[in-house]
């Protein structure tokens, strides 16, 4: 075979492949705008209907710490103000080593509880438990490091006593109706057996008293690239796959569960890099593998925000960490691929994010590669490699354009014309580079995963603006 | 790019790709543009929605406080374009009145025309505008749409049926009832709160007799979504209910959730019997139950669950235990202390700190 016969071939494959994928994420962007028209028709009507009642759902919010001195008190304060009737909050103390147990008993009037823990999930041994004599539904439960998140959610879902676990990460920001919003899904369909909600940047907006009180833009470029991103992840990615009932993944800094579920699945997976998305799949596979009708669900509504990381090196080490998570979750899973009762979980979704999501960047990079070769070779003009990289471009700011067109659609979080025409610059500006960066960033999350290199607990540097208004 | 699409000579692929690439870009644009109006619609809207508000909101309020003013005040005129919102706005205050200002409320509707606006757009193509209307329609206690609400009852839109339904029973519960009750029974997709708020409107008189029939005949997913409601009948109706249920169902799901309704001991001696029901959420409400209607000899029984396999039925039998009104810190103390089980006297230890009395 001749270099020339090679890159002919070659390049057939990747046009069939940019047709695939581009193909998959406009289905995708079809399927949430119906689904996002559906469900903002509906919401305001059973919103009002939805107050309070007795027939609302008791939830236990799960919070693992690890090393959270700086932050604990002001989270927590903020989680006791939750608007929601019956709730209570199990924070874990994952062995931290930075004085994060002693500023909770100081905080809260925390007080030794002799509860009759039971380890229904397997979990690392707990040293203790408290009580606070000032909010009866705040417990702390102090154990060894288990090295891991799952670990510490695993320990705090044994403590939970109501039927909706809700896992939320220390440093997130929520609503204050934010769990309200999320138990919709649950007493609209008792099949719903977990739920999802958007999570947004929280850098550049103004958080008082531990909610977002002013929605703004992260002056760090970093930051707002990853606004354009998270858009297009959950406005589109994650509404147009549970319109399919395939969706695979709910962020683990703000998620709802039945409890009886989670239990029955073993909990959060300790050993896995990516437990937030290793355990929904595993949720479908149980679920599929024994016939129960189940949801998993997503509601578009923004109900945490998160902190992004804004250097280089904090953000490589999150995307590094996300393919990893995602190579370990699909091989976990593998026998889900193609289950012949699996539905679009298993014939749609499972293909789709092993082929687009996981080898995507290998892909990507080789496209880049070859086009070059090609273009050095005298085997394509600069003028046709142009073209390409031009195509490939505006695809990439079709699909940003359209969720932040979404976004227009629905919340319009973003108050002022100006954000707007700033986050439009920033879907072009992406594709110079970013885009690029992320797919080398993610070939080395899954050279991780297939030469097996573990992650533990990492620290994301906090931005100063939460930080000082936390 | 045009040289591309232009000329005669290029490859098929390079072809495809400059037109797919023109027709993204424009799509793009196109997109851009639509967001950019879509905006400046929202804020138009805004700014609409407040002048409405703000001539609307103060005649409202002092139609509420003023029957005469309701019935004598003038009255701006309204144009096409802001019928829904003036609806919305006469809703809102509805919603937010009740007895004498309900009255004042609904002259003020009268005699703006609410009533036929709201006919008119019962057949709005927009579902806003339709749910706004049935609301109306209930408020206003216009029975002009009758039939065409009922007709709605059995609409795929889950919104659109449970408000007909709410309106139905707001405007005449007494003719509703009967045809909403069998709605409430196959209708799963109606969310609870409202459904209860719909039964909580038409009262027990009417919602416990069809209610308990339901339960007593319908299957045991149905009965124990129909069971969540009992609250809003008649206590002791349904504590005759559950008595029966206790006796002659058999089915687990629908036994745990008679035993969540009964709010009397008329059923205890077959809560004493479930105690020890194979499935351990019907011991654990039994033990629910013990804790609140039990007598001394019950506490052999709740003693006994104390050692039970599972966690929860240990703690529901530990707090039922604590909640005896007959026994005090000593007597529960030794109760802990006699427990040669480590998990039942554990259990104690917790419920004992819990109610704060260790």
């Amino acid at each position: 075979m001749t270099i020339e016969s090679f890159l002919f071939d070659a390049q057939w494959v990747f046009l069939i492949y940019f047709i695939g994928l581009n193909a998959g994420y406009l289905a995708q962007n079809v399927l949430a705008i119906a689904g996002i028209r559906r469900y903002l028709q509906t919401a305001e009507q059973l919103e009002a209907e939805n107050v309070f009642s007795s027939l609302d759902l008791p939830v236990s919010i799960i919070v693992p710490a690890h090393n959270e001195a700086v932050s604990i008190n002001s989270s927590v304060r903020a989680l006791l103000q939750l608007q929601y009737p019956q709730y209570e909050l199990v924070v874990v103390n994952d062995g931290s080593t930075d004085g994060t147990l002693e500023k909770l008993i100081d905080g809260f009037a925390m007080r030794p509880f002799p509860e009759a823990y039971r380890a229904q999930i397997p979990c690392k041994h707990v040293r203790g438990v408290y009580r606070s004599a000032r909010h009866p539904n705040l417990r702390v439960i102090d154990k060894e490091s288990g090295g891991s998140k799952a670990d510490a959610s695993n320990a705090g879902i044994n403590a939970a006593r109501f039927p909706l676990v809700c896992v939320v990460d220390a440093d997130s920001v929520l609503m204050q109706d934010s769990l309200r919003r999320m138990v919709r899904p649950f007493l609209e369909d008792p099949s719903t057996i977990a739920a999802g909600g958007t999570v947004r940047i929280a850098n550049g907006c103004t958080v008082r008293q531990g909610f977002i009180e002013k929605v703004g833009l992260p002056r760090n470029f970093l930051a707002l690239l990853q606004v354009v991103e998270y858009l297009r992840a959950f406005l589109f990615g994650r509404l147009g796959w549970t319109s399919l009932n395939a969706l695979l993944i709910i962020s683990g800094a703000f998620g709802l569960f039945r409890k009886d579920v989670i239990t029955e699945v073993g909990g959060f997976a300790a050993d896995a890099i990516g437990e937030d998305m290793e355990l929904i799949v595993r949720l479908h596979r149980h679920m599929k593998m024994q016939r129960r009708k189940y949801r998993i669900k997503f509601i578009p509504d923004p109900v945490s925000w998160t902190d992004a990381p804004e250097t280089l090196r904090g953000l490589k080490s999150q995307r590094v960490r996300w393919q990893h998570g995602l190579g370990q979750a699909l091989f976990k899973n593998r026998a889900l691929m193609f289950y012949p009762r699996g539905g679009a979980v298993s014939w749609l979704a499972i293909p789709f994010y092993l082929v687009f999501e996981l080898f995507g960047p290998i892909v990507e990079a080789a496209g880049y590669v070859v086009m070059i070769a090609a273009a050095v070779l005298g085997l394509m003009s600069p003028s046709t490699a142009t073209l390409f990289l031009a195509l490939s471009i505006v695809l990439g700011m079709l699909l940003s354009t359209s969720a932040i067109m979404l976004e227009e659609l629905s919340f319009h979080m973003y108050p002022r014309l100006r954000d707007i025409l700033l986050l439009y610059l920033v879907a072009i500006l992406e594709n110079f580079g970013y885009r690029q960066l992320n797919a080398i960033w993610r070939m080395q999350g899954l050279y991780r995963w297939l030469f097996g290199r573990s992650h533990k607990w990492e620290a994301i540097a906090r931005t100063a603006s939460l930080r000082e208004q936390a | 790019m045009w040289a591309f699409l232009s000329a005669p000579g290029s490859d098929v692929t390079v072809r495809v790709a400059a037109w797919t690439t023109a027709w993204v870009s424009a799509v793009t644009i196109v997109l851009f543009a639509y967001s950019l109006a879509l905006r400046a619609a929202t804020v138009q809207e805004a700014k609409r929605r407040r002048a409405i508000i703000e001539r609307w909101r103060g005649i409202f309020a002092a139609a509420m406080l003023s029957g005469s003013y309701a019935r004598e005040c003038a009255l701006p005129r309204f144009s096409r374009a802001e019928r829904s919102d003036l609806l919305e706005e006469w809703n809102l205050a509805r919603d937010s009145v009740e007895g004498e200002a309900v009255g004042h409320l609904i002259v003020i509707g009268e005699r703006l025309g609410v009533d036929a606006v709201a006919r008119r757009m019962l057949r709005a193509r927009r579902l806003s505008a339709r749910l706004a209307a049935i609301q109306t329609l209930g408020h206003l206690r216009s029975r002009a749409e009758w039939a065409a609400l009922i007709s709605l009852l059995d609409d795929p839109n889950t919104a659109l049926s449970v408000t007909a339904a709410r309106a139905l029973v707001e405007i005449d519960a007494h003719d509703s009832v009967p045809l909403v009750m069998p709605k409430v029974v196959t209708r799963d997709d109606w969310p609870a709160t409202t459904v209860s708020r719909i039964l909580d409107k038409a009262g027990p008189d009417l919602v416990t007799q069809p209610l308990c029939s339901a339960i007593l005949i319908s299957e045991a997913a149905t009965s124990v979504r129909l069971l969540k409601f009992a609250e809003l009948a008649r206590t002791e109706r349904i504590d005759q209910l559950v008595e029966i249920l206790l006796r002659e169902r058999r089915e687990p799901r629908v036994l745990a959730a008679a035993m969540k309704a009964l709010s009397s001991s008329a059923g205890l001696p077959h809560v004493e019997r479930l105690a020890a029901h194979e499935v351990w959420y019907v011991r654990m409400q039994a033990a629910k139950l013990l804790g609140r209607f039990g007598q001394e000899r019950d506490l052999a029984l709740l003693e006994g669950l104390l050692r039970d396999a599972e966690w929860w039925v240990r703690y529901r039998a530990a707090q039922a235990i604590v909640a005896l009104p007959f026994l005090g810190p000593n007597r529960l103390r030794q109760i802990r202390d006699r427990q040669t089980d480590r998990y039942a006297g554990d259990m104690m230890q917790q419920a004992i700190a819990e109610a704060g009395l260790a």
